[in-house]
């Protein structure tokens, strides 16, 4: 065996300075060469990932509440994201041209205040993206019996998916909203089934982190995959929000983090304790199992992300470390030392092209990594 | 011819020569009536005198009939033994010297005058000239003429014509031919003695240089040491025994110089000019000869022999003493090796060492445990006197019971702990080093046969180690190496990390800190006045407690990982990654080749900059307590201090739980070896931000700390240096303000209480624009009484500096220094909280705790710090308020008298911040109040210091002293002052307090009425 020296890991291409508190979340424009940002002091950053300069940036949530999550997501259209605040909204923004509007074009009074990230919908990337036109109907999930209709409804587009999954007002709960009509599509467990089946969620906890995906098996009806307070994992199918597709516990400790890669074949989970998880997810028989179990030397996960690609996964460590694994064979690549304070939140660009990461320290790095043949 | 015949025809013909001169009308009638005579007793050529006198007198001199050397010799003795001399000597110094001698040609003068005087009888010369050097003018005598003729011909005699050297051998050979008997010789030898010796007293001043007293001692000295290079054995035979040297005249009259010369204080002329030559001597028999016959050989020099007896012919003990201390003090200016030295002291000393007990005494007494010489001295006397043997040959063990019974001396002085106490530095070294030195010599058979040696020396080592003084410490490691080595020569005791070596170094360091040692006290004394202060040995029990641990950890180190027969697993040792690798390389073969680009970077990683998560001062705490975790107290005692400082809100409630757990923590337990230090320091400065941050809160813990039977002496230690440090930083905490303009009618309006300047600076009055005063340091080493002050005034409008340097801007010189000014003194509020508990409890002896005894080293930190507190509080009210105190305190007998020198060094200093802190015009409207405790308390400093300055042993005490004594004869001349411009202002006001004016303040110096 042959064992020449490992390279020195590289250094981030840049550093995007301005936020004055913690960057909660990053999130890259599906396709063009912006960075969205938001900080715990409520500012989001619109930033040029090629001149690493800011575009915009404005306070679009009380600065004493601070942003949780951003999110940008081709389903919502390519001048749209969506921000959390722990104000209990969600808002979703229109900007053209890197300039914000003044007002959001929708704030969804979520009465939500937790930390748990909400989820855009992703859908495998052989999914048609190109169809255009929304579905005219969309039907309020109050009634369970016309989910399947509703489901239905939503796989005709990709643009359309405008819905996004978030811990509940009841945080043991999963909600999905719908953005264009700004109400609630699905609570999951639904609360009259999980009486009667007898999924009891108290013991889980709150839900911590959570994943919307539309896989190519369902039938155009969106699952989640949801991490709870206890280490425990949920597979819900909106189809049956009663009962979910399976339960697994690979985690002794909450799970913070969840990513599901782009063909929603797979995942990565990291939780409080000391290891990263990477499974399969099975449709047919609707089980997940372990993949590889990935020890760590100090605990904390507090953001994973896999790349369009699925080569590599990256994790944001609460040791200031960004850690790089190869996403088939879960073997280390590369440790990332630049922030000086937890990590909270990574992910990759859709051209595969770049890293960024968030951290407590104000900053966010940019990485180039193993770049796409 | 009969003497007595003889000798009468000697007076008449001196009374001859008397009356012809009396009656002489010409200068040449006198020239030839004195070489008359002197044609009779001296054989000289009349044709030198001839040519200078006119023709009619040239014939008398050249018909003058010349008697044969015999006749003359008779003449000569009859002339200068009987009544001749005296009567001609006196005719010619008082008439003809004033009254002819001016007319007398060069040569006549040198034949027919000055012979008389330079080829007589010395020792009957030196009688009749020296009386006239102090001559008086009181029957109208030309008397400095007469004078400068006496030193003159005294110069020609003892010094041009080696006088001395005759007078010497005058004495010496045999007495009887002479007409001196035994006992008659004694008393005029001395006589003598004394008079040559006078001689530089009675000379006048600003005369003539070779009579002055160096130059003339020092040519009497090389005449008579000249004596032994003549090798005149005629002179030194049969003087074995005592007896027989006292009837030696030449050697009593050597004798009786020297010690008259070191008499008058020149011992150290004498030795100078002695040693080389008795050094050359030996040098030259120790090339000679191997070494066993040097001893043969320098008995067989008659010149080495009579050194030898000249140094016995000197019989006062005190002089042998000042001589053999020059002696040794001279061997070791001109680097004689120990080979050389020996046999020098052996030819001087031997044999008095053997005859004379004092003599004995002297060497092994007073020179090994009064005084104090260089290190190598000390080796040279210890083998001289105490082994008595030639260096590189020793004695067998047991047949020295004389170098036991010094060794017992030595170590039960050494051992004592008022010895300690109160010897000077040197001493201390000195006679540890004679310790040190003898013990190396022994053999544990030796050290059993004397008896208490062992217990003695152990309690020597204990009481040392003790000490605050880290070069009395080194001392007891020293000597404990020593002594451990007689013990068990394998299995050396080293106390101290700094000697390992095999030689031991006994001067301790001393020859480099003589200099103006210790940087750290240059700096303090620069910082803000010129106060003395004390040492700062604050790593001492730190130290102390480290080198223990130290220790044991080296111990347990070596117990643990040298085991034999382990065994260890192989695979254990590969690291876990190096498997993950083979791993992932063997499945990487196997799988597609898509992947390999993805080759992992240098996946190893170090944490180092993970450690500081503690954010919370109750995890601080947390952590600190749990003494099992040493990384977590290491960490926590590295964030410790940037929390503190930030001072949190929740700070003030945990300071007193914060306080109480920094100062139990155990740096030593939880350190790596070699970082105990950086621990200890972090703790400190933890602590010292801790107190600054929240003052009373951990205030109150750490007096309640101090006097608990709780903690250690030196967490006590720890607590003061923190204590003082808080108060030093409180009080340059600084902050901008507007500085008033300098005006005049403000300055004299504002009282000068507010003024941030220290009384004993000059006014700031004058010229607007002047730089502050700054001390001028003062030219020599005398300790001057009054300060120089200077400062930069700026320049005139008519004048124009010269130089090359030129400003361009605009802005005005005063601009940037006059309009704010740096000054907030955040002390003063904190200072009784500071300063009233901690002087509290000091003389109570409880469990555990007896500051005035055991822990004396606390007491001196105590009173340093308290000091410091005062210097900090100065010219503030506050210190008006707190000196009363502190000085009742010092004053208490126990404190003040304190044993020990490191705590009257502290009270000298923290008097002296006193009265630095103590404001002149408190004091003085203190004294119109009546109130007249401080002035009390300031008068007994000074009464104090006077008496410190008198009797204290300690050099550094008494030069501490020195410095208070100035400065609080400036503050009392500043206290009068502002007293007397309160009387004129209170001059209308009738009710003048009649205390007042019965307080007198001492001004030294200066009242003098």
């Amino acid at each position: 065996m042959n064992k020449k020296k490992a390279a020195a890991p590289p250094d981030p291409v840049a550093v995007l300075r301005g936020h004055r508190a913690s960057v909660t979340d990053i999130c890259f424009h599906p396709s063009d060469r912006i960075l969205f940002s938001g900080s715990a002091d409520g500012e989001v950053r619109i930033w040029d990932t090629l001149q690493h300069r800011t575009l915009s940036s404005s306070w679009i949530h009380s600065a004493s509440h601070g942003i949780v999550a951003v999110s940008s997501s081709s389903s919502l259209g390519t001048n749209k994201f969506v921000s959390q605040g722990r104000d209990g909204t969600v808002k979703v923004w229109d900007f053209a041209h890197a300039a914000l509007s003044r007002s959001p074009v929708l704030t969804i009074k979520t009465n939500t205040y937790h930390f748990c990230k909400l989820s855009t919908v992703k859908n495998p990337k052989y999914f048609p993206t190109k169809e255009l036109g929304r579905p005219s109907h969309i039907e309020i999930p109050d009634d369970r019996r016309q989910d399947e209709s509703a489901a239905q409804s939503c796989s005709q587009s990709s643009e359309g998916l405008q819905y996004v999954a978030l811990s509940g007002e009841n945080p043991s709960e999963v909600e999905i909203w719908d953005l264009k009509s700004a109400e609630r599509f699905v609570r999951l467990p639904s609360s009259i089934i999980s009486s009667s089946s007898g999924v009891c969620n108290k013991d889980r906890g709150m839900c911590m982190a959570l994943q919307l995906f539309l896989p190519s098996e369902s039938q155009g009806s969106m699952n989640v995959l949801a991490g709870y307070e206890d280490g425990s994992m949920l597979w819900w199918d909106v189809r049956n929000p009663g009962v979910p597709v399976t339960s697994v516990k690979f985690h002794s400790e909450p799970i913070l983090s969840l990513c599901i890669d782009s063909s929603c074949n797979g995942g990565i989970s990291g939780a409080a304790d000391d290891k990263i998880v990477m499974y399969n997810l099975d449709h047919s028989s609707g089980i997940c199992v372990i993949k590889k179990e990935i020890n760590l030397e100090r605990p904390g996960i507090s953001g994973t992300s896999i790349r369009p690609d699925e080569k590599i996964a990256a994790t944001a460590g609460w040791d200031h470390r960004v850690r790089i694994y190869n996403y088939r064979k879960g073997n280390a690549l590369a440790i990332l030392k630049y922030h000086h304070a937890t990590c909270n939140s990574v992910t990759f660009s859709s051209d595969c092209k770049l890293l960024a990461s968030a951290s407590e320290d104000t900053t966010v790095g940019l990485w180039e990594l193993y770049p796409p043949a | 011819m009969e003497k007595r015949e003889l000798e009468g025809a000697v007076v008449s013909k001196v009374r001859e020569v008397i009356s012809s001169i009396t009656n002489a009308k010409h200068v040449d009638e006198v020239v030839s009536a004195l070489h008359s005579i002197a044609a009779l007793l001296f054989p000289l050529d009349s044709s030198l005198i001839s040519g200078s006198i006119e023709e009619c007198y040239r014939d008398k001199v050249l018909r003058v009939k010349i008697p044969s050397d015999e006749e003359r010799h008779d003449w000569w003795d009859a002339f200068y033994r009987g009544v001749g001399f005296p009567t001609l000597a006196r005719f010619l110094l008082l008439d003809v010297a004033p009254n002819w001698l001016v007319c007398f040609s060069i040569s006549a003068q040198k034949h027919a005058y000055d012979v008389f005087f330079s080829h007589g009888l010395v020792s009957e010369v030196v009688q009749i000239l020296v009386p006239f050097l102090q001559q008086n003018g009181s029957d109208g005598l030309d008397v400095s003429n007469v004078v400068s003729n006496s030193e003159r011909l005294l110069v020609l005699c003892l010094l041009e014509n080696n006088g001395v050297l005759q007078l010497a051998r005058e004495f010496g050979g045999p007495f009887e031919s002479k007409g001196f008997t035994n006992e008659r010789i004694r008393p005029a030898v001395s006589r003598v003695a004394q008079i040559v010796a006078s001689i530089p007293d009675k000379a006048r001043m600003n005369t003539l240089t070779s009579l002055s007293s160096h130059v003339f001692f020092k040519q009497i000295i090389v005449q008579l040491l000249s004596l032994a290079e003549e090798r005149d054995m005629n002179l030194l035979e049969k003087v074995d025994t005592l007896d027989e040297m006292d009837k030696n005249g030449a050697l009593l009259f050597v004798g009786e110089m020297f010690s008259r010369i070191s008499r008058r204080g020149f011992s150290e002329l004498l030795s100078s000019e002695l040693v080389p030559r008795v050094l050359r001597l030996v040098k030259k028999c120790l090339s000679s000869s191997n070494h066993s016959s040097t001893k043969e050989l320098l008995e067989s020099n008659p010149e080495s022999m009579c050194c030898s007896r000249m140094m016995e012919a000197i019989r006062d003990p005190y002089i042998i003493e000042r001589i053999s201390e020059q002696i040794l003090h001279q061997l070791a200016t001109h680097h004689a090796d120990d080979v050389q030295a020996y046999w020098v002291l052996w030819l001087l000393f031997h044999r008095n060492l053997k005859m004379q007990a004092s003599i004995r005494s002297m060497f092994v007494d007073k020179f090994l445990l009064w005084k104090v010489f260089p290190i190598t001295c000390l080796k040279w006397i210890l083998q001289f006197a105490v082994h008595e043997c030639p260096p590189g040959n020793s004695m067998s063990g047991h047949d020295r019971p004389r170098f036991s019974n010094i060794v017992e001396r030595l170590v039960t002085a050494w051992s004592k702990k008022e010895f300690v106490q109160t010897a000077p530095i040197e001493q201390q070294a000195y006679i540890s080093a004679a310790l040190g030195l003898s013990l190396e010599t022994m053999s544990k058979e030796e050290l059993d046969g004397m008896k208490d040696s062992m217990h003695l020396i152990l309690q020597g080592v204990s009481c040392r180690l003790e000490s605050p003084n880290d070069l009395v410490r080194k001392m007891a490691s020293n000597v404990a190496l020593v002594f451990s080595k007689i013990i068990d020569p394998k299995n050396p005791l080293y106390l101290d990390d700094s000697c390992c070596g095999e030689t031991i170094d006994w001067e301790f360091g001393f020859s480099a800190l003589k200099k103006p040692h210790c940087g750290e006290k240059i700096v303090e004394r620069t910082k803000t006045s010129e106060l003395p202060s004390i040492d700062k040995d604050s790593d001492f029990s730190v130290n102390k407690e480290r080198s223990i641990s130290v220790k044991s950890k080296k111990k347990l180190l070596n117990f643990d990982t040298l085991d034999p027969d382990e065994i260890i697993d192989p695979a254990s040792l590969n690291l876990e990654s190096d498997i993950d690798d083979d791993d992932d390389c063997a499945s990487e073969n196997s799988y597609s080749s898509s992947d390999s680009s993805l080759q992992p970077y240098d996946l190893t990683d170090d944490y180092s900059d993970l450690k500081r998560n503690f954010t919370q001062l109750t995890d601080i705490v947390a952590a600190l307590r749990k003494s099992d975790d040493a990384e977590g107290v290491e960490r926590a005692l590295d964030v410790a201090e940037k929390l503190i400082r930030a001072s949190p809100d929740e700070l003030k409630h945990s300071a007193r739980d914060l306080t109480r757990t920094l100062v139990q923590v155990r740096c030593s337990d939880i350190s790596l070896e070699g970082a105990e230090d950086s621990a200890e320091e972090k703790r400190q400065r933890a602590l010292v931000a801790l107190t600054v941050t929240s003052p009373f809160e951990s205030l109150e813990t750490l007096n309640n700390l101090l006097y608990s039977p709780n903690v250690d002496i030196s967490q006590r230690i720890m607590i003061l240096d923190v204590m003082t440090e808080a108060a030093q930083e409180l009080a340059e905490s600084k902050i901008l303000k507007p500085k008033q303009p300098p005006t005049r009618e403000t300055s004299s309006l504002i009282s000068v209480v507010s003024d941030t300047r220290p009384w004993f600076l000059p006014s700031s009055q004058g010229t607007p624009g002047a730089s502050s005063w700054k001390e001028v340091s003062g030219t020599g080493a005398f300790q001057n009484w009054s300060n120089t002050y200077e400062r930069e005034l700026p320049l005139k409008p008519n004048q124009v500096m010269k130089g090359k340097t030129r400003r361009w801007n605009l802005r005005s010189p005063f601009a940037e220094q006059n309009q704010m000014e740096f000054s907030h003194n955040k002390f003063p509020m904190y200072a009784a909280a500071f300063m009233l508990p901690a002087m509290e409890g000091y003389d109570k002896k409880r469990h555990g705790v007896d500051l005035l005894g055991r822990d004396f080293i606390v007491l001196g930190k105590l009173i340093y710090m308290l000091g410091i507190c005062m210097k900090s509080v100065a010219m503030h009210p506050e210190a008006s308020v707190l000196a009363p105190s502190l000085l009742d305190m010092l004053k208490s007998r126990e404190v003040c008298h304190h044993k020990e020198a490191y705590v009257r060094r502290a009270v000298l200093f923290a008097a002296s911040c006193v009265l630095v802190a103590v404001h002149p015009t408190f004091i003085s409207s203190a004294l119109l109040e009546g109130n007249v405790e401080i002035a009390s308390g300031l008068e007994w400093i000074c009464t104090w210091a006077f008496d410190v300055v008198e009797s204290d042993t300690d050099r550094e005490c008494y030069m501490m002293a020195t410095k208070c004594l100035q400065l609080h004869a400036e503050m009392a001349l500043q206290t009068s002052r502002a007293l007397e411009s309160a009387k004129s202002s209170f001059k209308s006001s009738p009710a003048l307090p009649s205390d007042a004016s019965k307080v007198t303040i001492k001004i030294p110096y200066l009242n003098k009425d």
